[in-house]
């Protein structure tokens, strides 16, 4: 891989160039057209302000286009479900808008209509967010539904009822997506039924029919606390003109102590096993590879990055060019450091043609196993530190950009300055940086196998690769006797 | 050759049409090898797309020769002859750009997100494939990449739950002959039997510059880049007309109904009538129409067999109109315990209703605010109003229409809809019932 891109540059250049350009105004295509200085990136400036009830504001300003985008950002996501019981801060996020004091579950849509805006609200593990997206001329109509099914929701039982047999039945179609299992699968093989990160986040078909709406009132009574929010607002709005507003109407929404919570340690894995979950018939086998690995305030954020960018993490990955470029097993191989308030898991992932699952699977590892035992080359670390830090340039070109980047810092308790020092962390990872954490981080004795295949076909190719005890799993990553 | 900047058109619109209306400044002009080039400044942040449309796509393709046009935007991502193998990603990546292309029934687009030091990198590349493919097309990149194309194929539709009903609708709607009745991904014995020659061939006849649009938009500018664009593009040659197939009347006589088996938990069905084309005011009203039926709780299908029957798991309404022909399409995926009968019925029912009592001038005003925020949202990013941008131009021959979005749906009434939805949706049309494997006795049937 280290002379990749020179031998190709030098390939070019060695090529005798047949003319086949038909210009007297003759260019040199071998001769590539360097940048100019790079641009200056304006920080969005952030406007912060605090409501009587302890809710702190975030807003930045943007005047282009007529709109406002608010992310209410709770910070209690699925992580905090009862181990007993997932799916509880999900069905919450789901059935808060469904009526409040004043309006039933058809009046809240009925004034959302009227203003062309959506509000959405959803819980993933390490929060759930509330947002919504309206041209500023209903600002003041958007601030007020927004604040009334946030501050007087009434989790109907009619409404809770409809809701929860909605879900059952969408955890039933999530049988027909490959994909979809393949996740399931390998987060409960990683994570165990006892820790969150292994559980469905929305929920079982068992936790779903014994919820009642008490449980959704508990979670909403403990968590939707403006001392556990933020408001983020970025959009065509001075914070004078919120401010006011939101005073008025989220006077009634109270500050309660909310327990401090830390994710519970992941498990690891003691040496290689190979998961297999049958899907009869299947055109394609879906390939998970991984171990729980870090959180998202590890101190090796940046080299991790950088490693996986080379690795898994771009089109011109090692992973990518070799399964899809290379071999033309899929339609696209990846890997990647998912990381949470906890440990999340490092997944290297694919959905390969049936005949070619022990292949892509054996392949994965060589790619693997050869970063984690050698590392990249200085080309290669170069290319992807200019990478990273050239796409900084189209970090905040949109609202919705803007918003997710201070959805980050105060998700996950970054550094004010984060971005400040985002490039000068990229510059700094050396060689020894990638070299420790890929060797730290990138031990495939410590990681599970998960495949979703047509199992008549793939058990035996796969079982001859002989990585380790072959277990078949039902659809949630339950061994079957 | 001496080539002229011919700037044969110039908008600039000074006025707001309607508050929230959007109002997208731009440059246009052709090179003398007809290659359409439209600029749009916006300095808000360092960013530039790139974006270059070639006005083919599947329905260009002939019978047997399914999912060229698709096969084809791979291969411009397989190096050209001053560009390596892959060098077209590496190269647009070390700078962190941001990068794809895209292929419909009607066009394929190429674009790159960059930061806007580097547009001349983009300018580069998109003219280096544009002007230089076939020397680097290579009987091995061909393979590998039909491979891919393959196990797109198995991944997005195969392999998905409900995955080929589009394909067997549009094959039974339309004439075997019309082009919009196979799929844009093809058959996998056409993507078999592709070869280097009619790849070669295809690409000679589409992809000239004469049948092109580059937009650029974002952090540039002009007085710059113009002579960039002359530097890379214009020696291009022009390429040699040819016929785009035309619209052609199509209707059904009777009723079709048709009902297969897949690997799903729960029976869906789909209900789809020949519509409008694409930039048309039937298409705009017929657009109005399904936000009525399927656009929030309020909405006539959701609420009725969604919220308040609770028959249905999900239930969408939509007018996609392409640039010849359009549909009108209902799908309904039945709760547990339900067949598509009794969906079928539930629907007939609103669409009677709407038929006999018609809709409300607030469901029109609901629907046209939301049609409001979807066209600004659509110019939030310098990437959305390039392919904005080149899709008006090539499919109305008139850039500006990207600023007069709205005029379209300007005064439809309760009157016009109820016409309109007379005119489209008691026609015969084709009732496709997907079932799980072994439960036929769920789908569909002819009423008794």
């Amino acid at each position: 891989m280290k002379t990749m891109m020179k031998s190709l540059f030098l390939g070019i250049i060695l090529t005798t160039m047949i003319s086949f350009t038909m210009n007297s105004q003759e260019i040199d295509r071998t001769k590539r057209p360097v940048g100019k200085p790079a641009p200056k990136v304006e920080l969005p400036e952030i406007q912060k302000a605090t409501l009587k009830n302890g809710l702190k504001v975030w807003l930045v300003e943007r005047h282009q286009l007529p709109t406002v985008a608010f992310n209410l950002v709770i910070q209690t996501g699925s992580d905090h479900d009862p181990v007993n019981q997932p799916g509880v801060a999900s069905m919450t996020a789901d059935v808060i808008d469904e009526g409040t004091k004043t309006r039933d579950a058809l009046q809240i849509s009925d004034v959302l209509e009227s203003i062309g805006a959506n509000l959405n609200v959803g819980a993933n593990l390490d929060g759930t967010f509330m947002t919504l997206n309206i041209l500023t001329k209903y600002l003041e109509k958007g601030i007020d539904i927004f604040s009334d099914v946030l501050t007087n929701p009434t989790f109907p039982q009619k409404e809770f009822d409809r809701l929860q047999k909605t879900r059952l039945t969408s955890l039933m179609q999530q049988k027909d997506q490959a994909t979809t299992i393949a996740n399931n699968a390998f987060s409960f093989i990683l994570y165990g039924a006892n820790h969150p990160y292994g559980n469905n986040p929305s929920g079982t078909e068992a936790s779903i029919k014994s919820m009642t709406t008490g449980d959704l009132v508990k979670f909403y009574q403990t968590y939707y606390r403006p001392n556990n929010a933020t408001l983020i607002v970025v959009g065509d709005v001075k914070m004078n003109d919120i401010i006011s507003i939101l005073e008025k109407s989220l006077t009634e929404w109270k500050p309660a102590d909310v327990l401090e919570f830390k994710v519970q340690m992941a498990p690891s894995i003691e040496k290689m096993k190979v998961y297999l979950v049958d899907k009869p018939g299947a055109a394609q086998s879906e390939i998970r590879i991984g171990y729980p690995a870090l959180a998202r305030s590890t101190p090796d954020y940046f080299p991790v990055t950088l490693m996986n960018r080379m690795l898994g993490g771009q089109f011109t990955s090692r992973i990518n060019l070799n399964i899809r470029e290379k071999r033309g097993f899929t339609y696209g191989a990846r890997s990647g450091f998912s990381f949470q308030k906890g440990a999340g898991p490092f997944t290297a992932s694919a959905g390969v043609h049936t005949d070619k699952s022990d292949s892509s699977v054996h392949e994965f590892l060589y790619e693997i196993n050869l970063m984690h035992e050698k590392g990249m080359t200085a080309d290669e670390l170069e290319f992807v530190k200019k990478g990273m830090v050239g796409s900084f340039a189209l970090t905040f070109e949109t609202s919705a950009q803007i918003a997710g980047v201070l959805q980050n810092i105060i998700l996950y308790g970054l550094p004010e300055n984060y971005y400040n020092t985002y490039l000068q962390n990229i510059e700094q990872v050396t060689l020894q940086d990638i070299d420790r954490v890929s060797k730290k981080y990138l031990d495939t004795s410590n990681m599970a196998i998960v495949v979703v295949g047509d199992l008549a076909k793939i058990k035996e190719p796969i079982s001859s690769l002989n990585l380790g005890d072959i277990v078949v799993c039902d659809t949630e990553g339950k061994p079957l006797p | 050759m001496k080539v002229v900047l011919t700037i044969f058109f110039l908008v600039i619109c000074m006025s707001i049409i309607s508050n929230a209306q959007i109002n997208v400044k731009f440059e246009q002009y052709k090179l003398d090898n007809g290659l359409t080039i439209i600029l749009h400044e916006d300095h808000a942040a360092p960013v530039t797309a790139v974006s270059v449309m070639y006005h083919v796509g599947s329905k260009d393709e002939k019978p047997k020769r399914t999912g060229f046009a698709h096969l084809f935007e791979h291969m411009m991502f397989q190096g050209s002859e001053h560009v390596g193998n892959h060098e077209h990603f590496s190269l647009l990546q070390e700078v962190g750009a941001n990068i794809n292309g895209f292929t419909t029934s009607d066009g394929t687009t190429y674009f790159e997100v960059l930061p806007s030091n580097f547009v001349e990198l983009g300018l580069y590349l998109e003219s280096d494939r544009m002007g230089f493919l076939i020397p680097a097309m290579m009987q091995v990149k061909l393979d590998n990449q039909r491979d891919v194309v393959k196990n797109e194929r198995r991944q997005n539709y195969d392999n998905r739950p409900y995955g080929t009903a589009d394909e067997k609708i549009a094959k039974a709607i339309y004439p075997p002959t019309h082009p919009y009745s196979w799929p844009v991904i093809g058959y996998m014995e056409d993507l078999s039997a592709a070869a280097l020659g009619d790849i070669q061939d295809f690409f000679r006849t589409y992809y000239a510059p004469n049948n092109a649009c580059l937009v650029v938009a974002g952090d540039f500018k002009p007085v710059e880049l113009k002579p960039q664009i002359k530097k890379y593009f214009a020696s291009i040659p022009r390429g040699k007309d040819f016929e785009r197939p035309k619209a052609v009347p199509v209707s059904l006589d009777k009723q079709q109904r048709m009902a297969f088996e897949d690997k799903v938990q729960l029976p869906r069905l789909f209900l789809t009538w020949h519509s409008p084309e694409n930039n048309t005011r039937e298409d705009a009203v017929l657009r109005v129409l399904d936000r009525i039926l399927s656009s929030g709780k309020n909405s006539r299908l959701y609420k009725s067999l969604v919220y308040d029957k609770q028959i249905a798991q999900s239930v969408n309404a939509s007018q996609s109109g392409s640039e010849i022909a359009g549909t009108f399409q209902i799908q309904v995926t039945a709760k547990p315990g339900h067949n598509l009968i009794e969906m079928e019925d539930a629907v007939n029912q609103i669409l009677s209703d709407v038929l006999k009592n018609g809709v409300t001038e607030k469901e029109i005003e609901n629907a046209l605010t939301a049609t409001e925020v979807q066209i600004v949202n659509r110019a939030t990013t310098v990437l959305g109003k390039a392919n904005a941008l080149a899709a008006y131009y090539s499919y109305t021959g008139e850039t500006n229409n990207i600023n007069k979005q709205m005029d379209f749906f300007k005064g439809i009434t309760p009157e016009e809809v109820l016409t309109v939805t007379k005119k489209y949706l008691t026609q015969p049309n084709m009732v496709l019932s997907v079932v799980p494997l072994g439960k036929l006795e769920l789908a569909a049937k002819k009423g008794e």
